[in-house]
């Protein structure tokens, strides 16, 4: 019996399996996004190459890094958690939330400096692309940030602590993150 | 016992013959919904954003009767959309959740039917019955009923956001978690369809790709999802105060 639930715990899920249905739905529709993306790349693809020379890949990379890191912290917050280190998990995940205000703020500077440039969000196809993705990628960082809060609100009070609360807080933001990672390859990277 | 006195004993004895006859009213309704907006006006999937004054009077011409069928249809059936809304709200009345969020929904969902269908449904009407106008404002008619239709997204914006905050601070369990999640993908289809606002073709106008059919398809996957849950509400509600027993618990 014991060997069984042990076996049970071992295979557990981490957080909750609706989370797990959000982060599928998601990645379904994001998918559909970079698909349209990749269709008009190769439907235009001299215009995309012309205009991604205008993005920097070091800022780009930036962004992936500070992302990175950001789930690296999460990750040991959820870590800290389990361990019942609850003082140490909270200092993390508000790390977290510290390296998701720094990529926003980040992606507000560069947004602007293509504007100054002349590149705006109807100036051609892939600077629509290029608005669109990173725009509705940083409102999933905001959408972040509260399941981040939540993840502090449950670490604060020891009559709730729920891992499994915490762990899908953290599934949200690898999914952010990974979503970065795809969009960095595809608008940056990809030439 | 035959169909007509099996309806007449749920008549008198069913405590929840109100809600099923909502439910069944809202079921009926996005059936019709379909079949005008797609089959019979024409308007989903909506035509090109970009033609010129002739092709558009040539539009309205060639649907004339699709518009003036369907639509009449709509203008006479449209306050059905109540029953969805008292329906919905009745969810988060049964939730552990504070009564203020029905009433929010309640007052911005009555608003929603007029951006969402009706004002479409009228210059659309107003277009097949003036063919004699001008064309520049035939197009005019156009431009403003497509864009009133697919772009006018904010009052279901903030409408879903109060469904998905109950759903998820709810304790009662009337609805799964993911479905309070699933309110999050379709919140965020009503920004994603704003950039249809500036362009006239590509992904990003109102008839493409993104702005239209990816969010149709999250849209009609929440509907279906909705309404298959609000059926299974029903079935479960025991018109108590905690939480609502699973359909295996009342087995």
């Amino acid at each position: 019996m014991s060997n069984g639930t042990a076996l049970n715990a071992a295979r557990r899920v981490p957080g909750q399996i609706d989370i797990w249905y959000f982060v599928l739905i998601e990645a379904i529709i994001f998918s559909s996004y970079f698909i349209t993306y990749m269709l008009y790349r190769v439907w235009e693809s001299p215009l995309f190459l012309q205009s991604q020379v205008h993005l920097s890949q070091n800022f780009g990379a930036l962004n992936t890094v500070i992302l990175l890191v950001s789930s690296w912290l999460v990750a040991q917050a959820v870590q800290a958690a389990r361990e019942q280190k609850f003082d140490a998990a909270q200092k993390l995940v508000m790390m977290t939330m510290a390296c998701g205000v720094l990529f926003i703020i980040s992606k507000i500077f560069e947004w602007s400096s293509k504007i100054h440039q002349g590149f705006e969000f109807s100036t051609n196809r892939f600077f629509s692309f290029y608005y669109f993705l990173t725009g509705i990628h940083v409102l999933h960082v905001l959408i972040g940030f509260i399941f981040l809060g939540v993840v502090i609100y449950q670490l604060r009070s020891p009559q709730r602590r729920s891992i499994t609360v915490i762990e899908s807080g953290a599934i949200f933001w690898h999914m952010v993150d990974f979503l970065w990672v795809i969009i960095f390859a595809l608008l940056y990277v990809m030439r | 016992m035959s169909l007509w006195h099996r309806v007449a004993w749920h008549c008198k004895n069913n405590p929840k013959i109100e809600l099923w006859i909502m439910w069944w009213a809202m079921f009926c309704f996005y059936q019709l919904f379909g079949i005008v907006f797609a089959l019979m006006t024409r308007v989903m999937p909506p035509p090109k954003p970009w033609w010129d004054h002739a092709r558009i009077v040539q539009w309205f011409n060639d649907n004339h009767y699709g518009l003036l069928w369907g639509f009449g249809i709509i203008f006479l059936v449209a306050g059905i959309t109540a029953s969805m809304n008292a329906l919905i709200a009745y969810s988060m009345t049964r939730m552990s959740v504070s009564r203020v969020f029905s009433y929010i929904y309640l007052a911005i969902y009555s608003l929603s039917t007029l951006p969402g269908m009706l004002l479409t449904a009228i210059l659309l009407t107003v277009g097949a019955l003036r063919p004699d106008r001008d064309p520049a404002i035939i197009s005019w008619i156009y431009d403003a009923a497509f864009t009133g239709f697919v772009g006018t997204m904010g009052v279901f914006f903030i409408g879903t956001s109060v469904w998905m905050l109950a759903v998820l601070l709810d304790k009662n369990r009337v609805f799964p978690l993911w479905f309070g999640y699933l309110n999050i993908c379709n919140l965020l289809t009503e920004i994603v369809v704003a950039p249809m606002w500036i362009f006239k073709e590509g992904p990003f106008a109102w008839n493409g790709v993104i702005a239209f059919w990816v969010d149709t398809l999250v849209f009609v996957v929440y509907t279906i999802a909705f309404i298959t849950l609000l059926r299974r509400m029903i079935v479960r509600e025991d018109f108590g105060d905690g939480p609502l027993p699973e359909l295996e618990q009342r087995a």
